[in-house]
Formats: structure tokens, C-alpha cells, sequence
């Protein structure tokens, strides 16, 4: 019995639960869009009203336009390794590696970057805060990206070791699974690129 | 609705899986991991940083700042920690090595065959969930109404001293974010997860690992909640407005925790409840056959996916603000309430819809049994939710007219507004357009569908007052405003769920809902309910300011009547209760339809087989064809 390893209650076709699978990661991809667009919305309402002239304080420090773009390309490399692994199968095992490894990499720079922000003051007391509606809009970005990091993670570590594996399930739910996949990699890569974007606008 | 195959579910072998890990987990093994995984946190939080490390970052327990983090953290780890404990994140684990679970594991954690255990374990059996959300609303309902109940004793007579102001502040909040979670959940989480996934003829939910967890998830923010008590309350009412939220004392880590936990639990519901209907309706079910109660809970739950991580951006920056220092709503700084109030409401108008679409969708399911008439215009009431539902996104703004932003944004939203009266208006029609001289089976849930036409017409009318931007610049922050939001919530939103429990009770617990109980009960909440908020209109409408502990003698005379309306309702509920717990413990045994309903739910027997249909339905033709069929 440990290779029949899928319990389908109602004996549903790999297929019908690939695109039921779909459907449910598209749905949560509404939310985490929905999410992205709050903090967007926070970014450009404070900016724009840019109260008491503290959006960016004088003499506060931002991060460089091109460290934004830098800590999303695993996000893009990702994407292309994944296209590129579902047109030829035998890449697949080494394109999730080689994505698992990507990703690590720039949640580690995300972190560096926020063990390293140049825009945190300290109060009288000696305290730090952020200093200006820039500073603490960054911080949630740097979140939202380290959450598509770990998630993205999980999935291509997870698609890697099953790889190692061989097929698990019925070859063609995994197949869909593959695809299912794709729909994040291809939502995360959209979403960094709009962070990156939209943090890039000082 | 008519089916060409249905047989009775055959008995199943019950599973025997090895003794793994999964069967030993359970609510228990799930509080105490939980409790360990706080305890760890906030120990490590506390001691494992040294003195000058800490107060070198401004870090020691007498800075609040650290205080929230510690707090935050400790509670956010509970939350984890009893996922954990439960057993919830062993599929996405077992997942990540390539060991997926077996069909013995599966088929134990569906619970078959586990008798009462499967309800304090994660089990993946819909109407396991669907039995542990009911009882979870009720608990919460319980816990609101009490506090509703010490609110209204307060406030019987000015001067009065039964609770101080600032508990009273404290009540205040927890009563509003106690009910609005209560009232999220209460049909869409009962109903939406027993009855639902049967009305559509699947055999399950989408998810049903997912189904389980959005449970779960939901039940460890109870205790988080609970709490605020201890930690000083939530002193700024249940909109938590900033920057008296960056402001507020330790109890307000526990409505931002409880918060963050609740959003992610509406959005895994809310997507497998929309994936379940869109792609495990029986053959034969094309959406015009789809019963409206199902529309109704998808509509809602689809509405919710994109408005609640709004209000989760909204609690999350508000958390930065409170542990670390950001400014998103200090003007010092950069930030602006207005940032707040805007989050807030981008969420906060559509939740009302979320709210009351599901009980205005279970009475226009209950109303069409009771009168043996079609539906009338089935495209009308999904035109009426579609519209309410885009709509809905449009008006937030009314909200703060008063607050200064955007003035010239008035009209607009003023118009928006009052404009969503117009799908509003189809559900009446389609309720009304149904009971025409239908001949009324006068049941329970029967006379709910009148109760609702009357109070969510109350509830609706006064609502254009209060869009209208020059009645809302008097009305504004009035008692006027508490009464016009419970006529509608509490009015449609409660009234239909209290129907759809007495319709679906004897399929979700094989008895009758006793007569006399309901009746009962449904008379003393309806006569409480509209002497309760009839005279908080008066009180409102003479000027009285809402969340306050005290007020000035002119209000005395509505204040009392709303009190005397308030026990009415409290009385009423405990009869309810009681009418509950004696028909589910005792009650006379249900047939397998008592109503005559045409929906699937009613051909299958109780207890309802794990897989719900030995074979799959085939429908064919629309379930509200009493008579005569809807063209």
C-alpha cells in the first residue's frame, strides 16, 4: 500500500484534481496579490502625502534602486528554470536544486539587507525607530519578499527531494502539480518585480 | 431537485493504521505544544538576549515596544505551536520529503469510524467541521451576548456605576471584534462546511487538509483574544483606529494577533469553498441549478479573499509600529491615520457584505420549502449578490466623510453608496416576489424569512440616512449609527443564520429542533431586538454619542427601553440554547427530509456516509421546482 499514496475519496481523475488544484492556488495567489496591493497602496498614499516632510527626512539614507532589483532576481531565475525544466523533464531534479539554492541565497540577502538599513535613528533615550514613511514601508516590503522566499522554498525543496524520489503519485497529478507550481513562481516573480519597482520610486 | 442515481451509502470498513504519530494527536497534544512553543518564545525573548544587548537597542521590559514584541511573539508562537501539536502541518512536511501520506492515514484522519474523538482532532471530514464551527460560533456568540448583555446593564440608567468607564472602553472593543468574527463565520462555517459540499453533490470539500486547518487556525485565536482581558483590554472599540492603536496598552497585541490569525484562516476557507463549488458541483449542476444558499456562501467567501488581507496589512503595520518603531500612523514620522482608516475600510465595508449574504441567501433557501413556490427570479437574487458584491468595494469612504480625508470624495462615495440600495432592493423583491400568495408553512425558519423582510428593511433604510453626507455630518458617531449596523447585522445576518439552523438541524444532528423552544425564543429575540434598537434610534437620533459609559438624564427614557429590549433578546438566546442542546441530546428523531426540500442534502441519510453520495448525482433539473418551474 505505501505506493498507493493519494487518497481521493471519490476517485476523481488526476486531472480534475490538477485543475481543482489550480484553481485553489490561484485563488490564494487573489489574496497574496490583494496583500501586495495594500502595501503598495500604503507606499505611494504616504509618499504622495508626505506629512510634515518626513517621507524621506533630510540627510536619511535609502537603499540603492539596483539593491531592490538585485534581492528579486532569484525570483526571476526562478521562473525561467522552471519554464525551462517543464519543456524537458530531465531538468527538473537539477533546475529545483539549483532554484532551492537561488532562493536561500536572496532571502539571505533580503535579511542582510534589513540587518544593514541605513535609514534607522535613534530617539533621545537612545532607542532606534524608522525615520520617515520611507523607512517604515521598506521593512514591510523586505517582509513580503523573506514570506515569497520561504514559501517559494518549500516548494522547490519540496519538488527537488520528490524528483529525487522518482514519481510518487500518478505521473500526471504530479505533472499538474509541476504546472500548479508554475502559477506561484510566475506570481512571485510578478510580484518582486512590482515591489522592486515600487520601491525603487524614492 | 432530481437525481438519477442515489443509493444508500454502503457501510465502510473501519481503518486500522499503525499506531504512527498522527493518531496520537489531538486538541490536547495540540494546547500543550502550543503552550510550549509560548512559553519557549517568550523565555527566549526575555532571557536569552544578555542585559547590555538589550538596552543597547532599547530593549528591556520597561520599554513597551519590547513589551509588544515579547507579547506578539509569544502569542503568534501559540498559535504555531498548536498547529503543530494537532498534527496540521504534517501533510505540507511529509509533502516537502516525498513521503505522502497513505490511504489508511487519509482515511483516519477523515475520522471514520472515530465516533466523538474526530471532533477534538484534526479531521478532515467536512461535516466534522462544519459540527466544530457551530459549535465555535456558538461559544463565541455566548461570550459576545454576555458581554452585549454587561454593556446594556451599564448603560439602564445614567450614572451608573456597574462597570468602570475603562472596562467599559475594554467591553466595548471585545463585544465588536467577538460578534464580527462570530457573525463572519456563523452561517459560512456551520452550513458552508456541513451542508454546502452536499447541496452540490460533492463528496467533499476541494481541500479537506486545508478545510480542517482554516479551523483550527480560527480556534487559536479564541484564547489570544480572551486574553485582552488580562493584558488590560482593547481600549480603542473593535475598528482599533490609529494612532490609538500604536498607542494602546499590552491588550492590543492580542486584537492585532487575533486578527493576523484570523485572515489567514478566511482565506484558506474562503478558497476552498470557492474551488469546492466551482469545480465539484454533481453532473447535471450547471449554475443555474446551483441552490442560492450556495451562491450566496461563495459570493461571500469570494468577496472576503481579496478584502481581508487589507485589514491584515492594516493589523501588521499597526504590530511594526507597536514592536519596532515604524511610523505608518505617526505623523513624526511619515505616517497618517488616514493610511489606517482607508486599510481599514477597503476591508471593512465589504466584511459587512461577507456577513450578509450568506443569511440572506439561507432564507431565500428556507422561503421557497416553506410557501412550495419556485424561487422568484433566481437571476434577480444573483444579480442582487453580484451587485452588492462590486459594489461593495466602491463605498468605504463613507465611513470617514467626518474624518476630514478627501472631502471632495463626499459626493462620489455618497453616490456609490446609496446606488448599492438598488441590488438590495432585488433581494426583497426576490423574497417578497417568493412569499406572494404562497400559502406559508409557518415554521421557525419560516418566520425568520418575515423577520428579516422587517428588520433588514429598518437596517437598509436607515443606511441611505447615513450615506446621505449631510444626515451622517448629525448622525456621525451616534447611537443612531450602533443601532442601524445591529439591525442589519444582527437584523439579517444572525436572523438567517438562527433560520438555516433550525432548517439544517436535522440533517446535521438526526433530530427535530423542539417547536416550542424556537418558537419561543424566535418571539422573545424579535420583540427584544426591535425594542432594543427602536429605542436606541431614539437615542440616537436625540444625539447620543455611541461608546460611551455614561450619558445625560434627556436619554434616560431610551436607554431603559433599549435594556428592556437587550434581556428580552438574552433571555431569548438562552432559550435557544437550551432548545438546542435538549433537541440534539434528546429531541424527536428527524425523517430523512422533514421539510420536503428538493436540494441533495435531503437525499442522503443521517448520519451522513464519510463520502456523502455512494455514487455521485446527476441533477436535472433546478431545485426549486415546487410546482411549477422557473423559465
Amino acid at each position: 500500500m505505501a505506493t498507493h499514496t493519494e487518497f481521493h475519496v471519490h476517485h476523481d481523475s488526476p486531472e480534475k484534481v490538477g485543475r481543482r488544484e489550480r484553481l485553489g492556488v490561484r485563488l490564494l495567489i487573489v489574496a497574496d496579490g490583494s496583500f501586495l496591493f495594500a502595501i503598495i497602496f500604503s507606499w505611494f498614499y504616504l509618499r504622495n502625502l508626505n506629512e510634515n516632510n518626513a517621507w524621506l527626512p533630510k540627510g536619511v539614507k535609502t537603499f540603492s534602486t539596483a539593491s531592490s532589483w538585485w534581492v528579486i532576481v532569484p525570483f526571476i531565475i526562478v521562473f525561467i528554470a522552471h519554464r525551462i525544466s517543464m519543456k524537458n523533464r530531465s531538468l527538473r531534479v537539477p533546475a529545483m536544486a539549483l532554484s532551492t539554492v537561488l532562493l536561500i541565497v536572496g532571502a539571505w540577502y533580503q535579511w542582510h539587507q534589513v540587518c544593514n538599513m541605513p535609514f534607522v535613528a535613534q530617539d533621545a533615550n537612545g532607542r532606534p525607530f524608522y525615520n520617515g514613511g520611507y523607512a517604515s514601508n521598506w521593512i514591510i516590503f523586505a517582509g513580503t519578499n523573506m514570506f515569497h522566499y520561504i514559501i517559494t522554498a518549500f516548494i522547490t525543496l519540496g519538488l527537488f527531494l520528490r524528483g529525487l524520489r522518482g514519481n510518487l503519485l500518478d505521473p500526471v497529478l504530479e505533472e499538474w502539480r509541476q504546472r500548479v507550481a508554475g502559477s506561484w513562481f510566475t506570481w512571485v516573480m510578478i510580484g518582486g518585480i512590482l515591489s522592486a519597482f515600487t520601491t525603487s520610486i524614492k | 431537485m432530481t437525481t438519477l442515481s442515489h443509493k444508500p451509502a454502503s457501510a465502510r470498513p473501519i481503518p486500522n493504521p499503525e499506531r504512527s504519530l498522527i493518531t496520537r494527536l489531538n486538541m490536547g497534544t495540540g494546547t500543550v505544544v502550543g503552550v510550549l512553543f509560548a512559553a519557549i518564545t517568550y523565555y527566549l525573548l526575555r532571557h536569552h538576549f544578555s542585559s547590555p544587548w538589550r538596552h543597547n537597542h532599547g530593549m528591556d521590559m520597561t520599554n513597551t515596544h519590547f513589551v509588544n514584541v515579547t507579547l506578539l511573539s509569544t502569542m503568534l508562537a501559540w498559535s504555531f505551536g498548536f498547529l503543530v501539536g494537532i498534527g496540521a502541518l504534517i501533510g505540507p512536511f511529509r509533502w516537502l520529503i516525498g513521503k505522502d501520506l497513505t490511504a489508511e492515514e487519509q482515511l483516519y484522519l477523515a475520522g471514520d469510524g472515530q465516533g466523538i474523538k474526530r471532533y477534538f482532532k484534526y479531521c478532515t471530514d467536512h461535516k466534522v467541521v462544519g459540527i466544530q464551527y457551530l459549535v465555535g460560533v456558538m461559544v463565541m456568540l455566548g461570550v459576545g451576548g454576555t458581554m452585549a448583555m454587561m454593556i446594556r446593564t451599564n448603560l439602564a440608567t445614567p450614572g451608573s456605576h456597574f462597570i468602570a468607564p475603562v472596562v467599559y472602553n475594554s467591553l466595548v472593543g471585545l463585544h465588536g471584534i467577538t460578534m464580527i468574527i462570530a457573525l463572519i463565520i456563523v452561517s459560512t462555517g456551520p452550513f458552508g462546511n456541513y451542508i454546502m459540499p452536499i447541496m452540490i453533490g460533492a463528496a467533499d470539500m476541494a481541500f479537506p487538509r486545508l478545510n480542517a486547518l482554516s479551523w483550527w487556525v480560527l480556534f487559536t485565536a479564541i484564547p489570544v483574544l480572551c486574553s485582552a482581558w488580562f493584558l488590560g483590554g482593547i481600549p480603542t472599540g473593535w475598528t482599533a483606529y490609529a494612532p490609538l492603536s500604536d498607542q494602546a496598552g499590552p491588550g492590543m497585541n492580542a486584537f492585532l494577533a487575533t486578527i493576523i490569525i484570523f485572515a489567514l484562516s478566511t482565506a484558506v476557507a474562503g478558497m476552498n469553498i470557492t474551488t469546492t463549488v466551482v469545480a465539484m458541483r454533481a453532473k447535471g449542476m450547471k449554475w443555474n441549478r446551483v441552490p442560492i444558499f450556495v451562491i450566496g456562501a461563495t459570493v461571500s467567501v469570494a468577496l472576503a479573499i481579496p478584502a481581508f488581507p487589507t485589514f491584515m496589512v492594516a493589523m501588521i503595520q499597526t504590530s511594526l509600529d507597536r514592536t519596532i518603531s515604524t511610523g505608518f500612523y505617526d505623523a513624526n514620522v511619515g505616517g497618517s491615520g488616514w493610511l489606517y482608516a482607508n486599510l481599514f475600510w477597503i476591508m471593512g465595508h465589504p466584511e459587512v457584505y461577507v456577513i450578509l449574504i450568506p443569511g440572506v441567501a439561507a432564507l431565500m433557501e428556507i422561503a421557497p420549502v416553506f410557501v412550495r413556490k419556485p424561487l422568484f427570479s433566481y437571476g434577480a437574487a444573483i444579480a442582487g449578490f453580484a451587485g452588492i458584491a462590486g459594489l461593495s468595494v466602491l463605498v468605504w469612504a463613507h465611513h470617514m466623510y467626518m474624518s476630514g480625508w478627501m472631502p471632495s470624495l463626499n459626493g462620489p462615495f455618497m453616490i456609490t453608496t446609496e446606488f448599492i440600495s438598488v441590488p438590495t432592493g432585488l433581494l426583497f423583491l426576490v423574497l417578497v416576489g417568493t412569499l406572494w400568495r404562497g400559502k406559508p408553512w409557518m415554521k421557525m425558519p419560516m418566520l425568520s424569512v418575515y423577520a428579516f423582510i422587517w428588520d433588514f428593511l429598518i437596517g437598509g433604510i436607515t443606511g441611505i440616512y447615513l450615506s446621505d453626507v449631510p444626515a451622517d455630518n448629525y448622525l456621525h458617531g451616534s447611537m443612531f449609527v450602533t443601532a442601524h449596523f445591529h439591525y442589519t447585522l444582527m437584523g439579517a445576518a444572525l436572523t438567517g443564520a438562527i433560520a438555516a439552523l433550525a432548517f439544517w438541524f436535522p440533517k446535521m444532528t438526526g433530530r427535530m429542533l423542539n417547536d416550542r423552544g424556537s418558537y419561543i425564543s424566535f418571539w422573545l429575540i424579535q420583540i427584544g431586538f426591535n425594542v432594543l434598537f427602536l429605542g436606541m434610534f431614539m437615542a440616537g437620533a436625540a444625539g447620543q454619542p455611541r461608546r460611551v459609559a455614561d450619558y445625560a438624564q434627556a436619554f434616560a427614557h431610551a436607554n431603559l427601553i433599549s435594556t428592556i429590549g437587550a434581556y428580552s433578546v438574552g433571555v431569548g438566546m438562552l432559550v435557544l440554547l437550551w432548545a438546542v442542546v435538549h433537541s440534539w441530546r434528546s429531541g424527536v428523531i428527524a425523517p430523512m427530509n422533514p421539510w420536503g426540500s428538493k436540494t441533495l442534502e435531503w437525499t442522503v441519510p443521517y448520519p451522513v456516509p464519510l463520502v456523502n453520495f455512494d455514487e455521485p448525482p446527476v441533477v436535472t433539473s433546478d431545485p426549486y421546482n415546487y410546482g411549477r418551474s422557473v423559465k
